[in-house]
């Protein structure tokens, strides 16, 4: 068998032209194709991490009801003692942190503003959340009566740091009260939302405002790597089983749907690559295959079977498209190591905010990013040898020796 | 018994809707460890008797067989496997697969039939020897004479060590020092080794050392001639 492979291997260098011709067009396909998709994933990966990092979480503990509609009154009492107790142990826990969400109205002099008000343990909400490191101005809950908001709400508000806001809201009872704090700090990140819409308390002065005691709306959780967590969701679930235990991708959806349509459009795009390029291949297949109508012959002369000579024409477009692919994983490669420190979209910050993006974008490759375009390649070079193949087998050998 | 045998051959050629009628009712049987050669003009028919005899075309009409088996029986894997087992062939020229060197075109066959590395190495060795090309088994066909190259393919038609080789005007290509020298070696592989040699030529050359010449006219036999005249 290994002549027959070198036969095909040398085949495939006979005309180095048109054979170097095909392969920089796989090369360049699959290169473009895997840097685009690096950088889509990456754009994809940023969006998703981001979301995580700053308000979902890996995982959120509610009361159970809270999903299906989150009123203030769905509660987890004595601070989410229980909630924490049940995570403190677990190894795959990297932090958590307690959590009063509600909704209210800021009032600055110029404006009032529907928000959501989130009551955080600063801390603890540290080691979760980017928004304290996302600070621009001020600082991050460090003083009693001070509250955080994003850029976007500031600006709404027309509102500096220091400046007096009120923020009215509905108590456990359904009695209006308010609060009347300084504005402590400013953050900006890449979640145009949050930056909109949330205003951040320390946790008593939000369980104060509505009436709380010592009860909290959520714990978020935060793991390790993203595919660990549903084990996670499983073993919290089991510890609490009067809870509701939330996934990220199932408290947004969208997010999730967004990775799968990623992996979906990849193929797409390297399908439709590879049909294109499967007529070049097959082209060129064809024209060796005509070129050597007497060699056949030889061949077939010298006893080479049908099936023989069908593997070595499969054996030469595999060759062209795999050596193809090699050079285009390589250019796409070193792309992205020179690269790898990431892509500065500064100068688009406005426009990509609202995706929840940030403003550098690191190109992502995973495993299977690499397995998609193999296994694309490896189908296209099959279906590029059929016809050829067929061609070759059709040539009847007194015919083709007497071929010059 | 025979080992080539064609038993009322008839073949018509068609294209585009011409027929032409190049055999028409030969037979002819050729006996183990002949030496022989199909004479006659051209276009009398030789070309196309050497290749329904070497199951490299099917007749219109009639039988071959080749060592007592009807070609027409046999699937088209078994007749590749008789042409890899029972057949040599040695053409004009072009006769070798240039992307590999003289050893490996002569190993190559042998590979198909299944032989082992150590003793495909020995044989192509030992033929390029008894074709007096020692030590060029790495060159490729490109880097060959003529004459180098044909004396490859004789070497490679033995490698598979064949019952029969068919050899379609093997000397057409080559000088006449060269062809007698190719043609010395043919005979003394057929007096050494026992294997049927079965030419077609108009090669006063070949026709000479062949011992009986079957002359061809207009598609039949005209007539034979036995032993050899030079
Ligand atoms: N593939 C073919 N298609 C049509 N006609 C053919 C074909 N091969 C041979 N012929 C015709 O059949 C007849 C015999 O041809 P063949 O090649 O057997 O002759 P030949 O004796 O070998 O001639 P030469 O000495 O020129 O090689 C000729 O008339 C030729 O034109
Ligand atoms: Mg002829």
């Amino acid at each position: 068998m290994t002549s027959m492979l070198r036969l095909a291997w040398r085949n495939v260098f006979r005309n180095p032209r048109r054979t170097g011709i095909v392969i920089t067009a796989v090369a360049v396909g699959i290169g473009g194709t895997l840097f685009s998709v690096a950088i889509f994933s990456g754009m994809m990966q940023q969006m998703v991490e981001n979301a995580i990092q700053t308000d979902l979480g890996h995982l959120q503990i509610h009361a159970r009801g809270y999903d299906a509609d989150p009123e203030i009154g769905l509660l987890l009492e004595e601070g989410g003692r229980a909630e924490i107790d049940a995570l403190a142990g677990d190894p795959a826990v990297r932090a958590f942190a307690p959590r009063i969400r509600g909704e209210g109205l800021v009032t600055s002099p110029s404006a009032s503003v529907g928000v959501r008000v989130l009551g955080v343990d600063p801390p603890r909400e540290r080691m979760l959340s980017l928004v304290a490191g996302s600070l621009v101005e001020g600082s991050y809950l460090d003083a009693p009566r001070r509250a955080l908001l994003g850029e976007g709400l500031a600006r709404r508000l027309a509102v500096e740091i220091g400046d007096k806001i009120v923020i009215s809201a509905q108590d456990l009872s359904g009695d209006m009260t308010g609060e009347a704090v300084r504005v402590g700090g400013i953050f900006r990140t890449p979640l145009a939302a949050l930056d909109r819409g949330t205003l951040f308390l320390s946790l008593e002065e939000a369980g104060s405002l509505f009436g709380l005691g010592s009860a909290i709306s959520e714990v978020v959780v935060l793991g390790g790597a993203r595919d660990e967590i549903p084990a996670l969701q499983a073993r919290v679930l089991a510890a609490l089983p009067e809870r509701e235990v939330r996934r990220w991708d199932e408290l947004q959806p969208l997010l999730r749907y967004m990775l799968d349509t990623m992996d979906q459009m990849a193929w797409g795009l390297y399908l439709t690559i590879f049909i294109a390029m499967s007529f070049g291949i097959a082209n060129v297949l064809l024209m060796a295959i005509f070129e050597r109508i007497r060699e056949i012959g030889i061949l077939l002369a010298l006893g080479l079977s049908r099936s023989r000579l069908v593997f070595m024409v499969v054996c030469e477009s595999i060759f062209v498209t795999l050596v193809g692919l090699g050079i285009g994983f390589g250019l796409a490669g070193l792309c992205l190591v020179l690269l790898s420190d990431g892509i500065d979209l500064s100068a688009f910050s406005e426009g990509l905010g609202a995706f929840g993006m940030g403003t550098r974008i690191v190109p992502a490759l995973g495993v299977q990013d690499l397995t998609i375009p193999t296994v694309v390649a490896l189908i296209t070079a099959l279906l590029a040898s059929a016809w050829p193949a067929l061609r070759a087998v059709r040539l009847r050998p007194a015919e083709a020796v007497r071929h010059d | 018994m025979a080992i080539l045998e064609a038993i009322g051959v008839g073949k018509v050629y068609e294209t585009r809707g011409v027929e032409t009628v190049a055999l028409d009712a030969v037979d002819l049987a050729v006996e183990e460890g002949e030496f022989a050669a199909l004479a006659g003009p051209s276009g009398s028919g030789k070309t196309t008797l050497l290749n329904l005899l070497g199951a490299l075309d099917a007749p219109s009409s009639g039988e071959v067989r080749l060592d007592g088996e009807k070609l027409a029986d046999l699937s088209p894997a078994a007749l590749s496997e008789l042409r890899l087992r029972k057949l040599g062939f040695v053409f004009q020229a072009y006769n070798l697969i240039p992307v590999f060197s003289a050893a490996e075109n002569i190993e190559f066959v042998m590979e198909l039939q299944g032989v082992s590395a150590a003793e495909r190495r020995k044989r192509a060795e030992a033929l390029l020897a008894e074709v007096e090309l020692e030590g060029l088994g790495e060159k490729r066909p490109l880097e060959m004479s003529g004459g180098q190259q044909q004396r490859v393919a004789v070497a490679r038609a033995l490698a598979s060590r064949p019952r029969v080789i068919l050899a379609d005007e093997p000397t057409a290509n080559l000088d006449s020092k060269t062809a007698i020298r190719l043609l010395e070696l043919m005979a003394e592989l057929n007096r050494n080794h026992g294997v049927t040699f079965l030419f077609s030529s108009h090669d006063p050359l070949v026709l000479e050392r062949a011992r009986r010449r079957i002359w061809l006219r207009d598609g039949g036999i005209d007539r034979i001639e036995e032993g050899a005249v030079a």
